[in-house]
This record gives C-alpha cells, structure tokens and sequence, in this order.
C-alpha cells in the first residue's frame, strides 16, 4: 500500500481551506440535492395534532407500546445522525456543493429531532417513560453497541483520510450511518408510524413522517452518491475482502433489527407483526445492497404493499382537511 | 403459530382460513381471474395475523389487505368496497345470506331505524310525525345500487355522511340506501305529498345521478338540519362587527357550513382610533382570530373548520395578508387552517398590464373603494391616486402593479394561497346585483352572492354526477339528455326545498337565505366522460361538451326556477334583479366587456331557444342563482367519478383526506390497457413513473393523448374550459389549476389570460413537486436510474458480485 497516492481534487480531503469555492461545480449531484433540500424546508408546527390526540385514546395498549418504541428510538438517533455528520463526515468532505449540503441535511436532523419532541410535547406521553422506553431491553443495547462501535471512530482525532486506513475507516462510518441507520433501521420506524393512518388514525403524525421521508430520501441519495463516488475514485478500495466486510457489517445491522422489532411488536397490532416488520426491514436491506451495487441477501417482497398510497405516489389533498406537504418554499425568479 | 380470534363476545376460536376464503370469493363475485385474486389476498392476509387478533381486527385486516392491492388491479377496490359494505349490512341489518335476502332486510328494518333514530332524537320531529309513508319508501330502497360505490365511496358516506349515535360514533346506523333516503325525506318534509318527493329525490341520488353539497348529506332529516354549505361575511370596520364575526364563523363552522370572509374594510394599522385616541393593529390580527376560531370548532369531526379570508389588493395591509400561508415568521400573523384569496379589480389588471403603478390606501380614507366595482371603481380609485399625488391623504403607498403582481404570483407558488379572483367580472356579470356588492366569495371561490352588517350570504349546493348520465347504444357513448334534463330540474326542486328547511343560528344568514333562496347547482365528473369519449380535455371537443353540458344543464335549472315561481312564487328579492330585467348569465358577457373595455375573448355560441326562456325569466324566479361549479372534493368521492370539471391529477395518485390515504388508480386508462391486452406488463411503469404514461413505450400515441396527467396539460385548456362553463353559470367556478413550471413570467401570462378570458375566480394552484420520498413498492433498479448521479464508471460494489 506504500505506492497508494491520495486523488487530486477528490470528493475527500480535510485542509481548512480546502473546497471553499462552489464554482467550478465538480459534484453536480451534490449541488442538485442542496437546492431541493432548501426547497424542501418546512416546519413541525405547521401540522396540528389536535384530531391525533383524540385518536390516541382509541389505541390499544400493545400499539401505544409500539408508538412510543418508535419515538423513543427516531428522536434521539436523529440527534446522533447529527454528531456523526458533525465530527465525522463534514470534516473530511471537500467540495463546496458537498458541504452546503451536509450543512442543510444538519439542520434537517435538527428538525427531526424537534418534530419528535413536538410530538413527544403534544401526546400524553410520560417523559421520562418515552426515554426509557425500550431501555433495558437487550435488543436496543445491542443496537446501541453497534451504534457506538462504528461512530465512535469518527471522533477519532487521528483519523488521516489521506490513507487508506483512514478512507476505510471513513466508509465504514458513512455506510453506519448512512444506509443502517438512516436507509434500514429508521425505515421500519417510519413504516409502523405511517401504518396508523391506513386506519385512518394519526394522520397528522403521518403528514409529519411524509416530510421526513421526504429528507430521508435525499440524505440517502446523497450518502449512496457520496460513498459511489469514494469507491470510483479511490480504486484501492476496490477489494473483495473490503467489499465482504462491509456487506457483513449491513447484515449484522439486520439481525439487530430483527431482535429489536419482536421487542417493539411483542404481541402484534391490527395489520403489523414482528414477522411482517422483519420481512420489511429484510427487503429495504435488500434495497441498500442493490444500491450499492451488491447482489441482494434475502429477495423477498415488500410485505407493506400499502405504502404504494402512503408514499410513493403524487398526492392530491383536500387543502381544507389535510396540510398540503408537498409544497416547496423557493418560488423562482 | 397458533392463531386464534377473539370473537366480540370475548370466547376464543381458532383461526378458519376457509372462512375468509368464501368470504373472498363472494366479494370477488363476477371480476376476472377471481380465483388468484382470492389466493393473493388471502395469502397476504396470513402475514399480518397474529395471536388474539379480534374478529374486528380481522375484518378490517382482510380490507386493508385487499386494498393494498389495487396498485395491481383496480378490482380489488371492488372486493374491498364489497368486504365493507358486507360489515356495515352486518351490523345496521344483521346476519344474511344473499341478495333478496339483504333486500328484505332493508324494507323491513328501515322503518324501525326511522323510529329508532327518531326516539333517540337524532331525526328532525317531521320525520316521525306520521307524514310520510314509511313502508313505501322502505319498499323503494334498492341495495344493488350500492355496487355502484367504490371503497373510497363507500368509507366517505359511512365515515362522514351517515347517521350514528352520538354517545358511540363507531356506531353507525345507516347503509348507504338508508342515508340517501334519509336525505331524500330530509328534503321534502315541506311538500304536499312528501312521500312522492321522498321518491323523486331518491331515485336520481341512490344511482348517484346526482349528490347535494356535504353539509345536506350530514344534516338533512336530523335534528339539526343545517343544510346550506356556504356562507360569506363581511366584517365591517368596528369591533362589534369583528366580534360578531367571530361569533358567526363559530356557528357556521359548529353546523359543518364553509366560511367566506373578507376584512377589506377594516382600516389600516397604523389608523387612528379615535374612541380611544390610539392606533388600530390593522386587520391581521383580527384574521387570525378567525383562523383560532374555526381550529377550535371541528365540524363535528365530519368536516374540518374552514374558511377562507379575501382581501382586496388596494389595501395598505396587502403585503402582510400575503404572508398569512408563509410557513415561517411570527405566528400571530400566520394563519396555518385559514385559507387566503386576493379580490382584484380591473383597474389593477390593467395596470400591470400596462406596467404602471399601484397604490395602496387606508380603507378609513377611502370607504367608498370596497362598495364600487367596474368603471365606477376605476374613476374613484384614479380620484385617490390625484388626492395622494397631491399629499390630501394621511398615507398610502406607491408601488409597481406588475411587482405586486408577481409578489401575489410568487406567494401563490409557494404557499397554495392566495387564490386569484376577480371583484368586477363577478360583480359586472352578476344578476342579483339589485341587493348590493359582492365582496367576496366563499371558501370554494365558487359562490358570488352580496353580502353586507345584515346579510350573510347563503348558498345551498348539489352537483350533478356527469358520468351518470352515459347511454351506450352498441359500441357509441352519448349523453343522456333527457335524464339530464329531468336530473337538473329534480335537484333544482330539492335545493329550494332546502332553502326552507335549513336552519342556521346566525339572523342575517337566515334572512339573506329566506329573501334571495339562493342555490348553486354544479357538475361533477367532467374528465370521466371525456375518457370514456376518447378525448383529450385540451380539445376543442372537450370545449365544445364543456359549452354544450353547461348551456344545456343551465338551461334547464333557470326553466325549473322560473317554473317554481309560478308555482310557489318569486323569492322576495326578485325585482330589479336582472332576470326581471329581462337578463340571463349569457347576456352579462358583452356587458362585461364594454364596462372593462377590453374584449372577453371565449365564443359566445350558443345552441338553444334562449328567447322564450328569456321572457320567461322576467316575469319570476323561484331563486336569486342557480349555477355554480363547486369543487365536489368529498361528493366526488362517493360518485366514484372525477372531481367537479377537474383533469385526472395523475393517472396513479394518493388522495389525503379526513377519511384517510387512499390510492386512485384510474379505471377508464386501467380498462383502456387491458382491452389491448399491456396493463399486466406495463403496471410497474406506470406506478414507478407516478401515473404518467406519455414516455412508456407500448402505449398508442391515441390513448396517451387522452390520459395526460393534470401537470402535462396547457394550463390554457384548465382556463377555456372554465371560459366556456363560466358563459352560462351565473355564480362561479372553482377552477383548479395545476402547473408543472415555476416560471414566474409565465404565471403572470397564464392568470392575465384567466381574467381575459372571463373568469370570475379560480381555486388552488397545484405546483408539479420535484421530489419526494423513496418509492419503496418499487423495484429498486427503477428507483436506481433516478437516484445514482455520479456518472462513475463503477458501480459501487458492483465488483464484488458473486454468484
């Protein structure tokens, strides 16, 4: 490895005054995602909970459970997808375009964060019991360790991403943060928050989720494109034995999930299991392998065929039931 | 695993697969390939199961399961609207077997439920009071009908419309037959022979030939039938005024009714107040009590408070009204449940036209503005621009009109709000102007009634479902013009009858009501017929149908009232009106253009003997309007047909409504593929290209004319085909309008030639989103194309693939 050279003008790189130019824009994509990402700003206290409230009473005990296993999990870990960014990835991004965007995706986490504490404020919930929630069960220690294992080197101070080490070191990272936590492990979060309004319950809560997965979409292309164009231009990491590391490291991520989800779901609600969460979860990995240009684990189908309506389509809302969420603030011109 | 079901009673059975199986098949009784449809249901059923599930829990679990595949196949909304409708006969009616038995249930359990309902004093007192012939109206009701209902449909009418306990909202008492015979008594309590009404209602709403308005589909028969479904205020410049507008937004709000409002003429801030020698606040925060107001009122949880704020463009506070929808700033100038309009004059068209400059006054220093219209409005307004240039007012403000313009158009993308509509072309055209100024329209931007401190403009709505009114005769499609003729006047009777019985706990509403007998009757389903006719809704075809279906309906409506009046008399307000003038909406079209002084550029064509009408009209009129194309957001959905003269927003979409996400898949396209025998190869892509078929490969060029999705269409089509309606509706329409560009410039041109054009207002923008979140029912190859932008020659880990 002694003849590995460090790409010219590369995506990464970590001098202080290196990539304060926007112009020439060297990652189009990444400038692409910024501008949508500004346009995509909204606010939690734009939706009103009031009718979501009244639905709360008519949850039974094992969905409150899982409502609040979901909440207790997104709000904090949006906060620790933020430090991540902050000690571990921004440092070593150096490209202008790059970098407006990983600022916007950290106020993004910001505000995710202060939705689930909107919600958190609004809703009946014990504090204290939200935060505990699901603490002391194995299964979220043991994602927690994971968590912990692979951020933990990002503070490194060490850390030289001008070597090989340090580049793997850094992947490693982006794919824990990126795709485990952020394309995998919220996604099930998202998608047993989302199944409530299939009953028509929670729809403001929903209306709120719709946002987030909208950013969630872009702060997932922009890890996907950031970490292709790492592998494009560093050739060395180009190994089998890289490659087998990392697609380990996504399907341990799995397996955590899973323990984790018969925690969340211990008995099943109308329409969610843990089987069904799991095959979920199994699918949506299935997808990150393929976008990363692995051959896919599990194959099997999405078992929430429903969030064709939740999702994955326009949507046309009666403005005067429903806040409109589709809307974009930068009017042109 | 062991599943077992607890059943209602609390005792325990074990799962019977074959159960739901039969049940399966009888919801997919007649739609093809049922068996795999049954097999694909019930084995995605069996992963969402689990231990202890209740029989509740099951029988909504088999539904939402149907349902999410209707991505796939529209049939299955079938099999899920059938599974529904069997729950709702099972609890109303009790256990049955088949369809002459569910037909018995229901004669024999209706006049029970009227006296049920009755006793618990759910019902209006006539409904029980021995007037109408329970038997023979229960002998009517017809439940096959209810095949007619999609899922959405039949969600809508149980979720929202039908009758159910109060101290259980879950328990509803009515199938969707007896809710529209509710409402079909409801509606004739006042005849003579109110039974034979009872009927003539019945007949055309049970096929879904027709629908009224929401509010008379929730209230009519009950014990508090407040039927109407608009109301406009306008709040005058004192603080009894503001709190009693207040007061009556709560009301109306309180009986589900849609709140129009405007603060036009409450001064400045900055204004002096003499009583108390200060400085008014100006009228934002006084809008933001509505906003407080009608959040705090549900509509009973059936229907969100509503409303909508109008504004004229002239007043000092414009640029903050504008920033009312922004979704950052200081919240009490922010109304987050509150709609926003603009009522712009002629004057200011012009001027941005002609590149000039606008100013903007105090109301106090200017009551007149808001009273005056047309060139009267012009000469007054042109009177304060000299008295500012020569510094005779306390303040105003000069600015560019074709900047503000642009501000208006800017906010409008970015916000939805405010809505675009025209003072003087609803004023100039208007036939009831005898009884004063218009000041602004409603919720919907479909009503133009007058409205001042003692009247509270009400309107009373139905919708006629066009695509009901379809004969085939061999392998043609064509209207059926004599059921249309018979459909208007049935819903023109039904509406006047409503003006009657409505009750509205707001005096100068009940007033206005009774002395004008307003009604606005609309379409629905405008885009559903020029499917199924093969043309495209930017057509001249499509013009044509618009022009002839709105002559035709308008006709028949004015012939009826006029036919009420000899019948049951003028209402009060009649003479001086411009139907007794000898005027009919046609006739206001010139006038408008000579009064504005620039051409109303739409074909004044017309098809029928308006002559004899016209002398008809003048010597009465049962009601002040009659014509008004409301949005039929929610009545469209139990029609099961596209919404008022709508496009299809896409192909594929998910509609977000009170009742919940529902995915639309439309039929006629879905139809369409499968005669050519594509939709099984051609789904995917159409689902991952979000309903938007024009670049698929494989479908003729002929179908992909038909089906743009509303963001392909010219946004000139939206505005002629409104043109054309507008000729003949005497009030409004609410014009939807969708764009794809953000292209300012080109707003600017496309409002302008909406007000050439002749349109009175026009409703949300809908601005085509560049992006949204992750498709996760799509193959991830598809999703792939759009999300990998590096253009890197490796493909990630591509490298390490193995077998």
């Amino acid at each position: 490895m002694s003849d590995y050279q460090h790409p010219k003008n590369g995506i990464l790189g970590s001098g202080l005054r290196d990539g304060l130019s926007l112009h020439p824009v060297r990652y189009q994509w990444a400038y692409d995602l910024y501008n949508q990402a500004v346009a995509n700003t909204w606010f939690p206290n734009e939706i009103q909970l009031g009718q979501d409230l009244a639905d709360f009473d008519k949850l039974s005990d094992e969905e409150k459970h899982a409502l609040k296993t979901v909440i207790s999990y997104l709000n904090p870990n949006e906060l620790l997808i933020n430090k991540s960014l902050a000690f571990g990835i921004y440092p070593y991004v150096n490209a202008a375009e790059a970098q407006i965007y990983l600022s916007k995706q950290m106020w993004e986490e910001a505000n995710h964060f202060m939705t689930f504490e909107y919600i958190i404020e609004t809703f009946p919930f014990d504090r204290k019991d939200i935060y505990a929630a699901g603490f002391g069960k194995k299964s979220l220690a043991d994602k927690a360790d994971f968590q912990n294992k692979h951020l933990e080197v990002m503070l490194d101070p060490h850390l030289d991403i001008y070597t090989l080490e340090g580049k793997k070191q850094f992947v490693r990272s982006l794919v824990a943060y990126n795709i485990v936590l952020e394309g995998i492990w919220f996604y099930s979060g998202f998608m047993v928050g989302m199944s409530f309004r299939q009953r028509n319950l929670l729809r403001n809560v929903g209306s709120l989720l719709d946002w987030i997965t909208r950013d969630e979409n872009l702060h997932l292309t922009f890890g996907i494109n950031l970490l292709l164009t790492i592998l494009d231009e560093n050739p060395e990491l180009q190994t089998q034995e890289f490659a087998d590391e990392i697609r380990a490291l996504i399907l341990q991520a799995v397996e955590l999930e899973k323990a984790y989800n018969e925690d969340m779901l211990p008995n099943g609600i109308l329409g969610l299991n843990a089987d069904y969460v799991n095959q979920y979860v199994m699918h949506m990995t299935d997808r990150r392998l393929q976008e990363l240009g692995f051959e896919p684990e599990y194959n099997v189908a999405n078992p929430a065929k429903w969030m064709a309506a939740a999702n994955d389509t326009l949507e046309l809302v009666n403005f005067f039931e429903s806040t409109n969420t589709s809307y974009e603030v930068n009017s042109t011109k | 695993m062991n599943i077992t079901v607890v059943k209602r009673d609390g005792t325990r059975e074990p799962f019977d697969a074959n159960k739901i199986n039969l049940a399966l098949m009888k919801a997919s009784e007649g739609l093809p390939d049922q068996i795999s449809k049954v097999v694909e249901v019930a084995t995605q059923l069996q992963l969402t199961l689990f231990d202890g599930i209740t029989s509740q829990q099951l029988d909504e679990a088999v539904i939402q399961t149907a349902l999410q595949n209707v991505k796939d196949d529209p049939d299955y909304d079938k099999i899920a609207a059938r599974l529904l409708l069997k729950n709702i006969y099972k609890s109303v009616l009790g256990d049955y077997d088949n369809a002459a038995d569910l037909k018995k249930l229901h004669v024999k359990k209706f006049p029970q439920f009227i006296a049920k309902a009755g006793k618990l004093g759910l019902l209006d007192k006539r409904m029980t009071d021995g007037r109408f012939d329970l038997k023979r109206l229960a002998e009517a009701l017809d439940p096959t009908r209810d095949d007619l209902l999609n899922y959405i449909g039949v969600m809508t009418n149980r979720g929202r419309h039908s009758l159910r306990l109060q101290s259980d909202t879950a328990n509803h008492l009515e199938t969707p037959q007896f809710t529209h015979m509710r409402i079909a008594m409801g509606l004739a309590l006042n005849e003579d022979d109110p039974t034979t009404a009872a009927l003539t209602f019945y007949e055309p709403m049970s096929q879904l030939k027709y629908l009224p308005g929401s509010s008379t589909r929730v209230n009519a028969g009950g014990a508090f039938p407040q039927l109407s479904n608009c109301f406009l205020l306008e709040v005058q410049d004192d603080m009894e005024s503001i709190a009693k507008g207040v007061r009556d937004a709560m009301w109306i709000a309180k009986g589900t009714g849609g709140i129009g409002m405007t603060m036009s003429k409450l001064r400045a801030s900055g204004s002096p107040v003499k009583t108390t020698n200060t400085e008014s606040t100006g009228p934002i925060p006084f809008m933001k009590m509505i906003d407080t107001a009608i959040f705090a009122v549900s509509r009973k949880g059936l229907k969100m408070g509503a409303a909508a704020m109008y504004m004229e463009n002239w007043h000092l506070n414009f640029p903050e009204f504008l920033d009312l929808k922004q979704n950052s700033g200081d919240p009490y100038m922010r109304t987050r449940i509150m709609n926003t309009a603009v009522y712009i004059s002629d004057e200011f068209m012009k001027r941005v036209e002609k590149d000039q400059d606008w100013y903007l006054f105090d109301p106090a220093e200017c009551p007149e503005l808001t009273e005056l219209y047309g060139s009267k409005f012009s000469s007054m307004y042109q009177k304060m621009v000299a008295k500012a240039e020569a510094g005779e007012l306390r303040t105003f403000k000069k600015i560019s009109a074709r900047e503000q313009f642009r501000q208006i158009l800017i906010t409008l993308q970015a916000t939805s709000h405010p809505w675009l509509t025209w003072k003087d072309t609803i004023n100039t055209r208007a036939l009831n102007n005898n009884t004063g100024t218009i000041h602004c329209s409603n919720l919907c931007t479909e009503i133009t009634l007058p409205q001042d401190k003692d009247n509270t403009a009400v309107c009373n709505l139905a919708s006629i479902n066009l695509a009901g009114h379809i004969i085939q005769t061999g392998n043609t499609l064509a209207i059926d013009w004599d059921q249309l003729a018979h459909t208007a006047k049935t819903a023109i009777r039904h509406l006047d009858n409503l003006c009657d019985i409505t009750k509205v706990p707001v005096p100068e509403a009940m007033k206005s009501n009774l002395d004008n007998r307003a009604v606005g009757l609309g379409v629905m389903g405008f885009t559903d017929v020029l499917e199924q006719f093969g043309y495209s809704y930017e057509s001249e075809e499509s013009y044509d149908l618009m022009d002839q279906l709105m002559e035709f309906i308008s006709y028949h409506a004015i012939d009826e009232s006029a036919d009420l009046a000899a019948e049951r008399g003028s209402y009060p307000n009649f003479k001086g009106s411009g139907w007794n003038k000898g005027l009919l909406p046609i006739d206001t079209v010139d006038a408008l253009a000579a009064d504005r002084n620039v051409k109303v550029n739409i074909s004044r064509k017309a098809r029928l003997d308006w002559d004899k009408l016209r002398t008809k009209a003048k010597k009465g009129m049962r009601n002040a309007t009659l014509m008004a194309i409301a949005p039929t957001a929610n009545i469209g959905l139990v029609a099961g047909t596209t919404p008022g003269i709508d496009p299809q927003f896409a192909q594929i979409f998910s509609r977000n409504t009170l009742t919940g996400k529902f995915l639309a898949v439309n039929p006629n396209l879905v139809r369409e593929l499968k005669r050519l025998d594509v939709w099984e190869d051609l789904k995917e892509e159409i689902f991952a290209s979000q309903g938007d078929i024009q670049g698929i490969e494989g479908i003729p060029d002929s179908i992909k004319a038909v089906y743009k999705t509303s963001f392909q269409l010219s946004p000139y089509a939206f505005i002629e085909v409104a043109g054309r309606a507008q000729k003949w509706v005497d009030q409004a329409i609410s014009r939807n309008m969708y764009l794809e560009s953000r292209d300012i410039d080109e707003y600017e041109k496309i409002y302008m030639e909406a007000w050439k054009r002749g349109l009175k207002t026009t409703y949300y923008l809908h601005v085509k989103p560049r992006h949204q979140s992750e498709q996760t029912t799509v193959s991830v190859e598809k999703i792939a194309e759009k999300k990998i932008r590096t253009g890197g020659a490796t493909r990630g880990f591509g490298f390490a693939k193995r077998a």
